[in-house]
């Protein structure tokens, strides 16, 4: 998409929607800037349309940040937002403690003060705004004093605006659910002299030429949909000519291109560029048609690798076909293949594989070398609204997982059940649980009887609501600690409780945590003092695995409904060898307060 | 003149049907022809056209047939 092509995509929308008076949006933004910003309206329209959102906008009135933060409604005009976008720059905030800057360093400190305050106004801003927050970093100033070129000094502007951005970037990480939209860095990558039209700048306060005001509008749209759309699980990787230069198989350990020197630094810069997803929480796996001891031998003899094979969540590496090992990958880690990035540097492999199992991602490897460590970069697979523990986990997670399915086949299953010495906490979520549950309602697919998405706030609203429960839950074993892996959400209508939502990782079933899950959910219906139980199944594409679920647990159907019921005492009790417990908020508070 | 290039790219900026505009339409007699609207424009001119305005050009194009003159001076056959 070009910018030209986004204005054509856009308008004919735009024109039909102010027409519709019944026009259905999915998504209500508001953009605002201490600039002229209309020209985003058009960009991020466009770029949400083509992630298939049906957006709205309201244009907020021109340099009224902080007048938006104490009291959006009002300046905004409007209250029914999912979205709220602030974008904001020194020199239009702040000009004559700018300039004074430039004169008194020691003015400094008033400056942060200032911004220290603009801070507060943000964090209001969140507390009274339930939707998702998006404010930018101050971009590098434009205004007399802050040339990039000032030939025969150090430049006073970039050791004034560092500070700046510094002070202002950790002030706001530190707030809760504020995203940070990094338009400063956008213009760096864009170019400041690319991004800027000072005509329009003069003319109409209207800093950016198209072209940037294009890259502003995907890259806000990335951050909008990643709340909303899951994002990539695991990338597949092929080894020779992929992860080396070369192959091993022929050229042998010592002749494969891998360090320091062109061509092997594309490659170990790629490496290093997967060592980084893999930390963000990204699974790696390999499916290569190579000799398994050829292949093992690079990863553990040769100095340049940046991955070692404690990194590779999966080995597929044999001479059958890739299809078959990425399907048993996706298998093996009990993710949907559509989570799936497959990465090859033969076209006829990335053939194959996008003809035969579609839903995959395939991306080839470019022929341009060079272009290999940012391959990955610059595509929305991986976006993520926040990374949490047990992102960063997974990798160990996993492994733990190849020791329990090692023992398990020396073992009985009722034998190895118990050997595991499962230890299951159903708890009432509190605040520092909301993303990682919000990221599972917005990820699980596959154990999801009701695939209902949440973005965080909605999530906080119910479980800070008297009515309803938001229960999450915790399972370890002698193995190490699965972390948060199950979520339900419970509402209650007199004296029936509803299961709104109900999902596990798939990782954990099949161990008798779903029995312990929904006796939990029975005891928890039960607090909430209600005496029945009912769930809802609603089919997808992708969750016929708990088709069957509530029937599986002695739930009777509605009349031909998909919704089923049962009394709370009929519920069957968690299996023995589990130890199971059940708290809610008040109870830990009380435990608190003791 | 329904198949004016230029009236064609002012009503579609505009959101206006192009038999209410003509060479005389100017901000002073189209409401919807605000200074936001001007920006529009001139992004819409500059792109469709593929010419780059001064801002005094872009201030001398305060109507249609103004900013026909000026694009024609730039060479471009509107």
């Amino acid at each position: 998409m070009t910018p030209a092509d986004a204005k054509q995509s856009w308008r004919p929308y735009k024109a039909q929607q102010e027409q519709d008076q019944n026009a259905v949006f999915d998504i209500r933004i508001a953009i605002a800037g201490s600039m002229t910003i209309e020209p985003l309206e058009a960009y991020l329209g466009a770029h949400l349309l083509q992630r298939k959102f049906k957006p709205t906008f309201t244009i907020g009135p021109f340099n009224q940040v902080r007048q938006i933060c104490s009291d959006y409604r009002a300046t905004l005009g409007v209250d029914n937002l999912n979205v709220i976008v602030l974008l904001w720059r020194i020199e239009d905030m702040f000009p004559e403690m700018l300039t004074r800057c430039l004169e008194s360093p020691a003015a400094v400190g008033d400056l942060l003060a200032e911004l220290k305050g603009l801070v507060g106004a943000v964090a209001e801003l969140r507390r009274s705004f339930h939707g998702t927050l998006i404010v930018s970093t101050p971009p590098y100033p434009s205004m007399p004093g802050f040339e990039l070129l000032d030939i025969g000094q150090a430049s006073l502007g970039m050791t004034l605006f560092n500070t700046i951005l510094q002070f202002w970037t950790r002030e706001v990480a530190q707030l809760e659910r504020v995203r940070i939209f990094d338009l400063h860095g956008l213009l760096l990558r864009a170019g400041l002299s690319h991004a800027q039209d000072v005509r329009k700048w003069m003319l109409y306060r209207q800093p950016y030429t198209e072209n940037f005001w294009f890259d502003v509008g995907n890259m806000l749209a990335r951050m909008i949909a990643a709340e909303k759309v899951s994002p990539k699980k695991c990338v597949v990787l092929d080894l020779d000519n992929t992860l080396w230069g070369g192959i091993v198989g022929e050229d042998r350990l010592e002749g494969i291109q891998l360090g320091d020197d062109f061509p092997g630094k594309a490659y170990r810069d790629f490496q290093r560029h997967l060592l980084h997803l893999k930390n963000k929480g990204i699974l790696l796996a390999v499916a290569s048609k190579n000799n398994p001891e050829d292949a093992y031998e690079v990863f553990d003899k040769h100095d340049a690798m940046i991955l070692s094979r404690k990194d590779i969540a999966v080995f597929e590496v044999h001479w059958e076909s890739k299809v078959e090992s990425i399907k048993r990958i996706a298998k093996k880690l009990n993710i949907g293949i559509d989570s799936l990035v497959f990465v090859d540097d033969n076209p006829k492999e990335i053939g194959e594989v996008s003809e035969r199992l579609p839903d995959v991602s395939c991306v080839l490897v470019p022929e341009e070398l060079a272009d290999l460590p940012g391959l990955l970069a610059e595509t929305d697979f991986f976006d993520i609204a926040e990374v949490t523990d047990e992102d960063r986990r997974r990798t160990e997670m996993m492994a733990a997982d190849n020791l329990r399915q090692q023992t398990q086949e020396a073992m009985s299953e009722e034998e190895f059940r118990k050997s595991l010495k499962l230890k299951i906490e159903v708890f009432e979520i509190e605040k520092h649980h909301l993303s990682r549950v919000t990221q599972l309602i917005n990820k699980s697919n596959q154990f999801n009887l009701t695939t209902i998405r949440r973005t965080q706030d909605e999530v906080e609203t119910l479980a800070n609501s008297g009515s309803a429960m938001v229960l999450g839950m915790d399972i370890q074993d002698k193995y190490g600690d699965y972390g948060l892996v199950g979520v339900a959400i419970l509402q209650k209508e007199s004296r029936i409780c509803i299961i709104d939502t109900l999902l596990m990782s798939c990782r954990v079933l099949g161990r008798g945590a779903e029995e312990t899950f929904i006796a939990k959910l029975a005891e928890a219906a039960h607090k909430l003092g209600c005496d029945e139980l009912r769930g809802n199944y609603i089919p997808t594409a992708k969750n016929a695995m708990v088709k069957d679920l509530y029937h599986r647990f002695q739930f009777t159907r509605l009349d031909q409904s998909d919704e089923w019921t049962i009394k709370i005492k009929d519920v069957p009790r968690a299996p023995q060898h589990i130890d199971a417990t059940l708290s809610t908020r008040a109870e830990s508070s009380a435990r608190r307060s003791a | 003149m329904m198949s004016d290039v230029l009236i064609q790219l002012f009503a579609e900026v505009l959101h206006l049907d192009p038999s209410g505009l003509n060479e005389d339409s100017s901000p002073d007699n189209v409401k919807k022809w605000d200074s936001l609207a001007a920006m529009d424009l001139v992004a819409a001119i500059e792109e469709k056209f593929n010419v780059q305005l001064s801002t005094k050009e872009i201030m001398k194009m305060y109507t249609i047939g103004r900013a026909r003159k000026t694009l024609q001076g730039k060479g471009v056959a509107v």
